[in-house]
């Protein structure tokens, strides 16, 4: 066993890995935040992606250990206390691109990702941006349009 | 006149849930004291087996293992034959035939104890080839033919629509084993409500007759079984088989439950069904114009172990491979037959996605021989509004299919 401490979604948290435990254990089974889906664990299908310390990053292929220090960002930290909605999120709503919605946690960070680095992604920066999440239902049409609807939204000031 | 979501773009009522990740998978559902189930699989296609659990027993922390003998009412299940064992009792049939259910207090002990069970197999001759399989040789399943569905159509007299054809096209086509790789590997839970009533959640396309073959399984009446379906992450067909219900409601009843359990990817995809590899035998026979007057199909769809949708899935395949044509003189033998490949069922379009492969293309060398584009030839034959198919439905409503064909040629600009 192994202390830890690291940041999820702003809040500080102290606890105790396994040495075997992967980040994705430890942000599901022990932390709660479920919204971290296991799809493949084996870092090709994106499901469990979380953002790490800014980039994008697939929680099954991290050790819990790797994380010391590190700042996460989950689904969970995107909607505001209030209820809103991250730009992101209402634009994956309003254009349809949530079907089974088990890649969606993922798609939405994978998004944010981009978008923090590159305000104003064309057509083919939102596919690579979006290469390392697979979704099965939706044919990914409407999440690259939700991601450029999403851009426009924050460019904008948020909506 | 004006509706409140015809013609109109609504957001999905679990779209929000789904947005902020609060939408919950099987998966995601955690109870007080639970424990974990893992699922020991064959090795190998064709055997008979023992099982040696006697080492695996003694881990610290396995509460209990459940075999054959542990099916309280019958040991199976299967949409439409129980052609499916709950746990293999002697043998096994395919490679991920389910023989064993470790039940531990973590999941890494259950996983640890499904290693230590000892399997001894007495390997039996297997068949792959489902033409191979059609000689009977080989029984899949003890005193059933191989051969468990043939679908017969007959139209017109395809002799002489062939005598009167000015072009014949004749070609044998092969389509591929598929899996539905839904993102969602198959995951539940189950627990025993304070009445006896045995509760079972888990993502399912077809939750009202999961009750009913557990219920069979389990040997109690079907009112005192709850399935619940909580989000299910894709399906697309491969959750239409029971895969982890019937292990959890055994395992919740004898242990008290909750009991838990999550597939990996790579125990979901020998789990859950395939899409039907089939081969297909085709004759197609057209006039001078590009008409066309016969055809003639053979298929053989390979269901693998199992039958689980085979009938319906071949018997479409049987119907929709005439393709949306017109087509007076028809003749079509369709088979489902068993192999020891993984099984196959529902996947996306249920037979009438492996076809068009097959009549597609022909309709295409049909064009080429007679110096005609492709989209000519399909608008001289398409359906419209009072056609008839082969199998003697006349179509009474909209039938777009020629707008529909133009307006992609004048997208294509070819024609």
């Amino acid at each position: 066993m192994k202390k830890i401490s690291l940041t999820v979604n702003g809040k500080l948290y102290q606890v105790e890995v396994e040495e075997d435990m992967r980040l994705l254990d430890l942000l599901r089974d022990k932390l709660g935040f479920t919204g971290v889906k296991e799809g493949c664990s084996e870092g090709e299908c994106g499901a469990c992606s979380v953002i790490m310390d800014g980039k994008l990053v697939t929680s099954c292929l991290i050790m819990a250990f790797q994380a010391e220090g590190k700042e996460i960002i989950t689904i969970e930290g995107l909607q505001k206390e209030d209820g809103t909605l991250h730009p992101i999120q209402q634009a994956f709503l309003e254009e349809g691109a949530v079907q089974c919605g088990f890649c969606t946690p993922a798609m939405v960070l994978a998004a944010k990702a981009l978008l923090d680095k590159n305000p104003h992604p064309t057509d083919e920066e939102i596919k690579e941006g979006i290469s390392g999440n697979l979704c099965r239902c939706t044919g990914y049409a409407k999440i690259v349009s939700s991601v450029k609807k999403a851009a426009e939204y924050l460019n904008k000031g948020g909506k | 006149m004006s509706f409140n979501v015809i013609g109109k773009s609504v957001i999905r009522v679990d779209g929000l849930a789904k947005v902020t990740g609060k939408a919950v998978y099987p998966q995601d559902i955690y109870m007080d004291g639970m424990l974990y189930g893992k699922t020991l699989r064959s090795t190998v296609p064709h055997a008979y087996f023992t099982l040696d659990t006697s080492k695996a027993e003694k881990i610290e922390g396995v509460v209990r293992i459940f075999t054959a003998k542990d099916v309280p009412g019958h040991n199976a299940h299967g949409v439409l034959f129980k052609d499916h064992e709950v746990f293999c009792a002697q043998k096994v049939r395919r490679i991920g035939d389910p023989l064993a259910f470790v039940v531990a207090t973590s999941e890494k002990i259950a996983q640890k104890a499904v290693e230590a069970i000892e399997v001894k197999y007495e390997e039996l001759p297997a068949v792959f080839d489902p033409v191979e399989a059609m000689k009977d040789e080989i029984k899949v399943h003890d005193g059933t033919s191989n051969i468990i569905y043939h679908y017969k159509l007959r139209k017109g007299n395809i002799e002489e629509g062939f005598a009167k054809s000015h072009v014949v096209v004749e070609n044998v086509y092969k389509t591929s084993m598929v899996d539905h790789a839904f993102l969602q590997p198959e995951a539940g839970i189950a627990y025993v409500e304070e009445d006896g009533t045995i509760v079972v959640c888990a993502a399912t396309q077809y939750p009202h007759f999961d009750q009913l073959e557990i219920a069979e399984a389990m040997g109690v009446p079907a009112e005192k079984v709850k399935v619940i379906n909580p989000a299910v992450g894709g399906a697309f067909g491969g959750r239409e088989d029971i895969t982890l219900q019937i292990h959890l409601a055994i395992a919740a009843v004898a242990t008290g439950g909750p009991v838990k359990a999550v597939y990996s990817r790579e125990e979901s995809f020998v789990a859950h069904s395939k899409r039907h590899p089939e081969i297909i035998k085709i004759k197609t026979g057209a006039d001078k114009e590009g008409k066309l007057l016969a055809l003639e199909a053979e298929i053989i769809a390979d269901t693998g172990a199992y039958a689980s949708w085979a009938i319906n899935v071949t018997r479409k395949s049987g119907i929709h491979v005439t393709g949306p044509y017109v087509i007076p003189n028809v003749k079509v033998d369709a088979y489902a037959v068993y192999t020891n490949n993984p099984f196959c069922g529902a996947m996306r379009g249920f037979g009438a996605t492996q076809v068009p492969i097959a009549t597609e293309q022909q309709m295409d060398m049909l064009a080429e021989k007679l110096g005609i584009s492709p989209v000519e030839i399909r608008l001289k034959n398409a359906f419209t509004k009072g056609s008839e198919t082969a199998n003697g439905q006349i179509l009474t409503e909209s039938v777009p299919l020629i707008t529909c064909i133009k307006k992609v040629a004048d997208a294509l600009e070819m024609a």
